[in-house]
């Protein structure tokens, strides 16, 4: 398989340099399980959340997109409530727009991006979807208690340790990711409290 | 590794042992791509399309090299057993294997194989014509009688052809029904069907005239020849079911190229086009049920191109044979999508100025169509039978689908005469009920002088009707044949025949329909090709984040990206476009024209 090889050097690559607000690692002792972390951008109504994502590489990657969702639950018209997402990388030709040549970095760069740029007209979740488009506010409340309330408890127990004052420094936060994989253990129990 | 973090206590051992494995691993990495960049263009096809080439550091060197050997070394043994004869390889005997052998053939290229079955006898030979991605099947049948001794000889006879249905369909007429009849002596009243199989050359006058008409030469030859065959193991009986002998003499007659274009993956329904070319336009074939004027037993040892060779052995003393020469084509796509679509347009039948006349039918979720279009006194037809896929894989041979599958296999191998499309009959998929309704439809129009048909059609109870399309004039003849073939033929348990198994091997072999268009392998091989060299600028193949080392073998897209080629290969076997900049690998212009 290719995928082991290619795997490997991007794994290295993510781990080398990380894109800003992005965090990926080995889930335990799987090869074909991955697990990212993103750091909600500033301005958008995930700021300060940090969130969780599953990520299951296929046997004949990179001929087939990995699979990825959310673990944290969002409020975002393209992602519904399983944390699948709606995005055309992920899928392949011709409906998607998959290449061999995307890898994790990039798709979870362009899940960043969607995070960040919601795309109301392929909704995955049509309430949501028509707040956005329609009632902007009522949507942006939505999305930030959802975050406050899902994603950022992890950022408070990293928040202990590492000041959150600057969430825009993408090489800071992604540095907090990387600690908080470590720490992911912990993390979880406190998630699941509220 | 990030992630033993959290466990760290067994992660040590592991981490050891994984760490080895890696290496280990990167050491067949390197000699993969060794192996590949010293493979020659045509060693790399060959292993590239029989998928031998594994994936880098995965599979060792030697392993590569051995089953580089084990491909080439293939072809040449599989001869050997042909001619050696059957016995060797005669264990096989149910129509499954057939669809493993089939699929094995997939993998490996050349094959041959044959088995047993009753006492019928096949053999079945196809070669892979690595540059042309052409397939290529032949499958010989041969029918002892259960009195008859087997004659060693015909298990001997390597014949190569693939002749699958029919010989499956006379054999099992003449296996159901014990006849008695000696050879000589055929009943040429009621069962015309019979006789005109086995009498081409003492014909009664008016298979004399079928023949006339437009057949070739050779085909009467061929007919002769059969004739022979059988008669002296076989009398030919008056079948009962004509429609047996129908079936297996038109098949015999036309010597016609009838084409069957199978559908490329993409489509949404597999098509199945039969091409019988009055003289048309060899344009198009993918797959090609060519009854090469089938001479008894094409002794040649597979090779493809067996008809002229093969004629050796005495036909006497065989059984009856035949055989059957197919030619798969992978349909690119949207190669026929203007056919099609014209077809789909015309509801019934319309005439376009092309004088194009389609007909079209729809059984059971089977959509077929007929199509003929005259140009410069060169009489086209085209049929197709559109079965969605879907509903094979689900159902498996389910009676309907078997029916929907015989049915279409009746028309292919029984169109390869002109005429027979017309009546290709649905009454066929029902023995006992003549479904004539459809099939007069069609006949009408296409006969210029349709008129004839329905005599014929008397005789044979199912409806058959149309005889019609006769060229220019040679109507009558054609009627005739037409109702021969069209008998009721029964066939004997779908799931037992090694045609049915064919035809669903084609269709299975035809690609999801959501699975993304891939290139066609001689699509693929007309890219460039180069070898990296030292003074190249370091670049990265984008699939697998390798940086090119010298030597390593790399293909340009028209976009001018590279990439390793057993990367991209993989890639565009299933997609069309470039990784990089996504760009159609092939210009839009020329899927249609590359033929």
């Amino acid at each position: 398989m290719q995928r082991a090889s290619r795997l490997k050097r991007e794994l290295s690559l993510l781990s080398a340099e990380p894109p800003p607000g992005i965090s990926c690692w080995q889930a335990a002792n799987r090869l074909d399980e991955l697990r990212a972390q993103l750091v909600g951008a500033a301005g958008t109504p995930y700021e300060k959340g940090i969130f969780d994502l599953e990520i299951l590489v296929p046997e004949r990657y990179p001929f087939e997109p990995p699979k990825i969702r959310f673990l944290t639950p969002i409020y975002h018209p393209n992602i519904d409530s399983a944390g699948r997402i709606c995005l055309d990388v992920l899928k392949l030709p011709p409906k998607g727009a998959w290449t061999p040549s995307l890898n994790i970095s990039t798709l979870l760069t362009s899940i960043q991006l969607l995070m960040a740029e919601p795309n109301p007209d392929d909704p995955l979740m049509a309430s949501i979807s028509s707040e956005y488009k329609y009632k902007k506010e009522l949507f942006l409340l939505n999305a930030r208690e959802w975050t406050a309330k899902y994603a950022s408890q992890q950022k408070r127990a990293l928040g202990e340790k590492l000041e959150p004052s600057d969430p825009s420094g993408p090489e800071g936060a992604a540095a907090q990711k990387r600690k908080g994989s470590a720490l992911s253990p912990k993390e979880k129990s406190p998630r699941l409290e509220p | 590794m990030e992630s033993s973090d959290s466990s760290d206590k067994g992660s040590i051992d592991q981490s050891e042992a994984q760490r080895q494995r890696q290496l280990d691993r990167l050491d067949r990495e390197e000699a993969f791509y060794q192996f590949v960049n010293n493979l020659s263009e045509e060693d790399y096809r060959l292993m590239r399309d029989n998928n031998l080439l594994g994936t880098p550091g995965e599979i060792t060197e030697e392993e590569l090299l051995r089953r580089l050997h084990q491909v080439k070394e293939g072809p040449p043994q599989q001869n050997n057993d042909e001619n050696r004869g059957a016995e060797s390889t005669e264990d096989v005997s149910n129509g499954d294997s057939i669809i493993d052998w089939l699929n094995s053939v997939r993998q490996t290229g050349n094959t041959t194989r044959s088995g047993q079955r009753g006492n019928q006898s096949w053999r079945a030979v196809s070669r892979t014509n690595p540059n042309s991605g052409d397939f290529r099947f032949s499958l010989e049948i041969n029918v002892n009688r259960n009195n008859g001794n087997t004659n060693p000889e015909t298990e001997n006879e390597p014949s190569v052809e693939p002749s699958s249905g029919e010989d499956l369909e006379n054999s099992q007429s003449d296996s159901e029904i014990p006849r008695s009849e000696s050879p000589s002596v055929r009943q040429p009243g009621s069962e015309r069907s019979a006789s005109e199989e086995l009498t081409t050359e003492e014909a009664s006058p008016p298979r004399g005239q079928r023949r006339a008409r437009s057949r070739s030469p050779e085909q009467r030859r061929t007919r002769a020849r059969t004739d022979r065959s059988r008669s002296p193991i076989h009398p030919v009986s008056e079948t009962p079911r004509r429609s047996h002998h129908n079936t297996s003499s038109q098949t015999l007659d036309h010597s016609s190229v009838n084409e069957v274009e199978g559908s490329s993956r993409t489509r949404q329904h597999v098509t199945l086009r039969q091409h019988t070319v009055g003289t048309e336009m060899p344009s198009e074939n993918a797959v090609l049920f060519s009854t090469p004027e089938t001479r008894p037993v094409p002794q040649a040892a597979g090779s493809s191109e067996t008809n002229g060779t093969s004629e050796s052995a005495a036909p006497g003393q065989r059984p009856p044979t035949i055989v059957l020469d197919l030619q798969v084509r992978r349909v690119r796509p949207g190669e026929y999508r203007q056919r099609d679509s014209i077809a789909n347009r015309t509801r019934s039948r319309s005439q376009t100025p092309n004088n194009t006349v389609t007909y079209e039918s729809e059984r059971g979720g089977f959509r077929r169509t007929f199509s003929r279009s005259e140009r410069a006194g060169v009489r086209t037809y085209v049929s197709t039978i559109r079965i969605p896929i879907r509903r094979i894989l689900n159902t498996g041979l389910s009676e309907t689908t078997s029916v929907a599958i015989q049915t279409m296999l009746r028309q292919i191998m029984t169109g390869f005469g002109e005429l027979s499309y017309f009546m290709y009959s649905d009454s066929d998929a029902d023995p006992s009920g003549p479904t004539p309704n459809q099939n007069v439809d069609v006949s009408e129009p296409q006969n210029g002088g349709g008129g004839t048909s329905g005599n014929e059609s008397a005789d044979v109870s199912s409806g058959e009707v149309y005889e019609g399309g006769n060229e220019g004039g040679s109507t009558s003849g054609a009627r005739r044949e037409g109702r021969n073939t069209r008998g009721s033929v029964t066939f004997e348990e779908s799931g037992s025949l090694p045609f049915l198994s064919l035809a669903q091997f084609f269709l299975l072999n035809e690609d999801d329909d959501d699975q993304p268009r891939g290139l066609t392998k001689e699509q693929i091989d007309n890219l460039a090709m180069r070898n990296f060299g030292e003074s190249d600028a370091l670049k990265t193949c984008s699939v697998c984040i390798t940086e090119y080392t010298e030597g390593n073998k790399l293909r340009k897209l028209p976009c001018s990206h590279e990439y390793h080629v057993h990367c991209i290969d993989r890639w565009l076997s299933e997609n069309s476009t470039c990784p990089i900049c996504r760009r159609a690998v092939l210009a839009s212009g020329n899927r249609e024209s590359v033929v």
